[in-house]
C-alpha cells in the first residue's frame, strides 16, 4: 500500500516506472486515484488509466496520455521551464514581507466565549488598552515593513473597547502613509455588540474592512459566545443585525454586495456539529457569500474548556463534507455562497495560484508574512504567537517596538526557525504527500500540540483536517461532474476589493 | 521500582511507577544524537530530563514527570511519545539533507526579501571590524598565540636587515 493505493488489488506488483516523471499519489475514492507532479498539476486516475500507467502501457496520443502529459507527468514530455514558472507562482508571496500587522488595541472585551482565543481581560482591565504614544510606535513599525501593501488588523478583547485607540491608528496611519504611498487596508475583527450608528459612520467613511464570528444557531452562539445580559437580550442577534444593517450600508453606497460584505467566521465546537445544515442556512439568510468552517484552534481558553467543546477530527470532517455538500447544492439552486477552506485549497489545485492564506501556504506567514503587536507594544511572529504568550509562553516573541529595529525583528532567529520548520518539503510524510504543494502548516500549532515546531503530521489533528478537506475535494472532483467542477471553479476567483484600499 | 507497564522490552524503556519516570536506551547505530536531543527538548515542559552513556553505543534518556502522581497511562503515553518523537527527528534530519537546497533557497530568499536591504543607521551600527568580542583574559586565543609560538618563524623575505 502506498498512500492508500492497494497495489496487489489492482494487480499492479510489477512496477514499470522509468516513463514517469516523479510523482506523488493518493487514493481519493472507490476507483479514483490522484497522481500530483512536481510543479503541483495533477491528474485523476480510474483504475484502469491507473494500471496502465503503472505498467508503462500509454499509447501516445491516446486520452491518457493527454491526461498524463497535461499534468507534466511523463518523463518524455517533462517540461521543465514550464514545471519551474508554476513552482515561482506558487511561491510568489516569498519575499515580500510582512503584509498583515495585527493590532491588539485592548485586552478587553465584553463577551466570554468558551474558546476564546484572544485571551480575553475583565471589561475593568484598562491597563490592557495600547496608549497612543505605543500605538502610534507600532503604526511606524509596521510601514517599515518591504512589502508595499499593509492591512492593519484591529483584533482584542473586542476592538470597539478601546475605539479611541483604533481611531488614533488610523489616522495616524493614513498621515504617515501620506508621503509612503503604501496601499493600506484596515480591518476590524469585532463580536459587533458595541457598534453604534456613529462608530459605524466612521468605520464606512475610512473604508475599514468588518469581520465578525457567527456560530450558527441563536442557541449554539449565545452558549459558546456568551454576552451579560447588560449588553443586549442575546449576541447572537445583535451580530446578526448589525452584520445586516452594513451590509445594507455598503448596497446603499452602490457597492457590488458580492465583494463587499462582513466577512463572517464560524468557531466549530462540539454543538455545532450536527447542526451544519442551520449553521449554513444562517450565513445564506443573511447573505453572506462565503462561510469559513474553522475547527476549534487549541490556544487561549479552549486548552481549558477542550473537553467540553472538542471532537475527534473524523467527526468534525464528516460535518465539513455534510455542510459543503450543502453548500454545493444550493449553489445549483443558484445561491451564490462558498466555503472559505475549499475556496483556498481549490485556488492553488485549479489555478496553480496561491491566494496567500497565511496559515496554509509555505513557508508560513509568521514573521515574514504577518507580525502581531500586543497592546504593550511587544511584537510576536503571530497573533497566534501573541496568544501563547498570554498564555506564558513567550517562544514566538520577537522584541518591542521600543527598542527593536525592523531588521532585528524581521531577521529574528526565531523567525528563521518557523520558515524552515514550515516547509513541508523537510517533513516527514509531507516530503511524500500528494498534497504538499497545496498545504501549509503553521509551525506555531505543531509547538503547542507536540511541542515541536517541526510537528509529527501523523498525528497531526490540522494534518488531519487539511487531508480530509483535499480528499473531500478531490473526491469531487473525480465525480467528473460537469457542473460541481464549475462551481468549484467559482470559488477561486479572486478579485480585489480596491474601495477598502488608501494610497494605491 | 520498575514495572512492566509497556508493551516493549526491558531492554528498550521501563517505567518506574514510584518515582514517575521512564527510562529509555536508544541505540546509537540507529539514531543520531541530534535525534535524541531533538526528542528530549520537546519533554522539557512536561519532565526533568537527563541523558547519560552507560555504555558504549547506548544512550540511556531519563524522564521524570514534573507533576508528582503520574498514572501508567501518562508513563506510556510518554515512552510513546518519546520513541515517535525520535523517529520523526531522525527521518526528519535524513529528508533536510535530501531537500536542503530548495529549503535554504526558500528560507534566504523570504528572509532577505523581507528584511530589505541594510540602511545607513544599520550600517553604521554594524561592528565592520574583525575583534569579534572582548576577550580581556584570552579565553578564546590559542594556545600558540596566548603562550607564544614554539614554531621556528617564517622565513626573512627579500630586504629583511638587522
Ligand atoms: S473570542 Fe473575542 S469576543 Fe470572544 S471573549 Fe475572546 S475576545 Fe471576546
Ligand atoms: S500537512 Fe498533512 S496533508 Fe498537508 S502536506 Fe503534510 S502530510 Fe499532506
Amino acid at each position: 500500500m502506498s498512500a492508500g493505493v492497494d497495489f496487489a488489488a489492482l494487480g499492479l506488483e510489477g512496477l514499470r516506472v522509468d516513463h514517469a516523471a516523479p510523482f506523488r499519489m493518493r487514493r481519493v475514492a472507490e476507483g479514483a486515484t490522484v497522481l500530483t507532479a512536481l510543479d503541483g498539476r495533477f491528474a485523476i486516475l480510474d483504475d484502469d488509466e491507473l494500471r496502465a500507467f503503472a505498467r508503462g502501457e500509454v499509447e501516445e496520443g491516446s486520452p491518457l496520455f493527454e491526461k498524463l502529459a497535461g499534468a507534466n507527468l511523463l518523463a518524455d514530455s517533462f517540461d521543465v521551464p514550464a514545471a519551474a514558472e508554476m513552482l515561482r507562482a506558487r511561491r510568489s508571496f516569498v519575499g515580500a514581507g510582512p503584509n498583515l500587522h495585527v493590532f491588539v488595541v485592548t485586552l478587553r472585551c465584553n463577551t466570554s466565549c468558551v474558546y476564546c482565543h484572544a485571551s480575553r481581560a475583565n471589561m475593568d482591565a484598562v491597563h490592557t488598552d495600547m496608549t497612543p504614544e505605543v500605538a502610534e510606535k507600532c503604526v511606524d513599525f509596521a510601514l517599515s515593513t518591504t512589502n508595499p501593501s499593509v492591512t492593519i488588523e484591529f483584533q482584542g478583547g473586542e476592538p470597539l473597547v478601546a475605539f479611541d485607540v483604533m481611531k488614533h491608528v488610523i489616522e495616524y496611519a493614513l498621515e504617515r502613509n501620506a508621503n509612503l504611498g503604501k496601499e493600506l487596508e484596515f480591518t476590524l475583527v469585532s463580536n459587533l455588540s458595541l457598534m453604534d450608528e456613529e462608530k459605524l459612520a466612521y468605520l464606512i467613511d475610512r473604508r475599514v474592512q468588518i469581520c465578525t464570528s457567527i456560530d450558527g444557531p441563536a442557541d449554539v452562539h449565545d452558549q459558546m459566545r456568551k454576552l451579560p445580559k447588560a449588553y443586549g437580550e442575546s449576541g447572537h442577534a445583535l451580530t446578526l443585525e448589525w452584520t445586516r444593517r452594513i451590509n445594507e450600508r455598503y448596497r446603499e453606497m452602490g457597492l457590488d454586495e458580492t465583494l463587499y460584505h462582513v466577512e463572517a467566521l464560524v468557531t466549530t465546537t462540539r454543538a455545532l456539529l450536527p447542526r451544519w445544515k442551520e449553521l449554513v442556512d444562517t450565513y445564506v439568510d443573511l447573505g453572506c457569500r462565503a462561510l469559513f468552517l474553522r475547527p476549534l484552534d487549541p490556544f487561549g481558553f479552549a486548552d481549558k474548556t477542550g473537553d467540553r467543546i472538542d471532537y475527534p477530527r473524523e467527526e468534525y470532517l464528516e460535518y465539513y463534507r455534510r455542510a459543503v455538500d450543502y453548500v454545493i447544492e444550493l449553489n445549483r439552486e443558484g445561491v451564490e455562497i462558498l466555503e472559505r477552506y475549499a475556496a483556498i485549497f481549490l485556488t492553488k489545485i485549479l489555478r496553480g495560484e496561491d491566494p496567500n492564506f497565511l496559515d496554509i501556504r509555505q513557508p508560513a506567514g509568521a514573521g515574514i508574512g504577518q507580525l502581531a503587536y500586543n497592546y504593550d507594544g511587544q511584537i510576536f511572529t503571530c497573533d497566534e504567537g501573541r496568544m501563547l504568550h498570554e498564555m506564558g509562553d513567550d517562544s514566538f516573541r520577537l522584541g518591542d517596538v521600543h527598542t527593536s529595529s525592523y531588521r532585528d525583528v524581521v531577521g529574528h532567529p526565531t523567525v528563521r526557525a518557523v520558515v524552515i520548520a514550515g516547509q513541508l518539503a523537510g517533513l516527514p510524510d509531507c516530503n511524500d504527500c500528494a498534497y504538499q504543494l497545496y498545504c501549509g502548516v503553521p509551525p506555531v500549532h505543531s509547538h503547542k500540540t507536540q511541542g515541536s515546531i517541526f510537528g509529527r503530521m501523523r498525528e497531526s489533528t490540522l494534518c488531519q483536517v487539511h487531508k480530509g478537506i483535499q480528499d473531500y475535494l478531490f473526491a469531487k472532483l473525480a465525480e467528473g461532474d460537469a457542473e460541481t467542477r464549475a462551481i468549484l471553479e467559482r470559488w477561486t476567483t479572486i478579485r480585489p476589493r480596491e474601495h477598502f484600499l488608501h494610497g494605491a | 521500582m520498575s514495572e512492566q507497564i509497556l508493551a516493549v522490552p526491558d531492554a528498550i524503556a521501563r517505567a518506574d511507577m514510584g518515582d514517575g519516570s521512564v527510562e529509555l536506551f536508544v541505540d546509537e547505530s540507529l539514531y543520531p544524537l541530534e535525534a535524541v536531543y531533538g526528542a528530549s527538548f520537546t519533554f522539557l515542559d512536561r519532565c526533568f530530563v537527563f541523558l547519560d552513556r552507560p555504555q558504549p553505543g547506548r544512550l540511556r534518556v531519563i524522564l521524570s514527570a514534573k507533576k508528582l502522581g503520574a498514572s501508567p497511562e501518562v508513563l506510556r503515553e510518554m515512552v510513546g511519545e518519546f520513541a515517535n518523537e525520535l523517529l520523526a527527528c531522525a527521518w526528519r534530519e535524513k529528508i533536510t539533507e535530501r531537500n536542503r537546497a530548495t529549503i535554504e533557497a526558500v528560507t534566504m530568499q523570504a528572509i532577505g526579501g523581507a528584511m530589505g536591504p541594510p540602511s545607513l543607521d544599520d550600517l553604521e551600527d554594524f561592528d565592520f571590524t574583525e575583534e569579534p568580542f572582548e576577550d580581556p583574559l584570552g579565553i578564546a586565543m590559542s594556545w600558540e598565540e596566548k603562550y607564544g609560538k614554539k614554531t621556528a618563524p617564517p622565513a626573512a623575505t627579500e630586504g629583511d636587515e638587522e
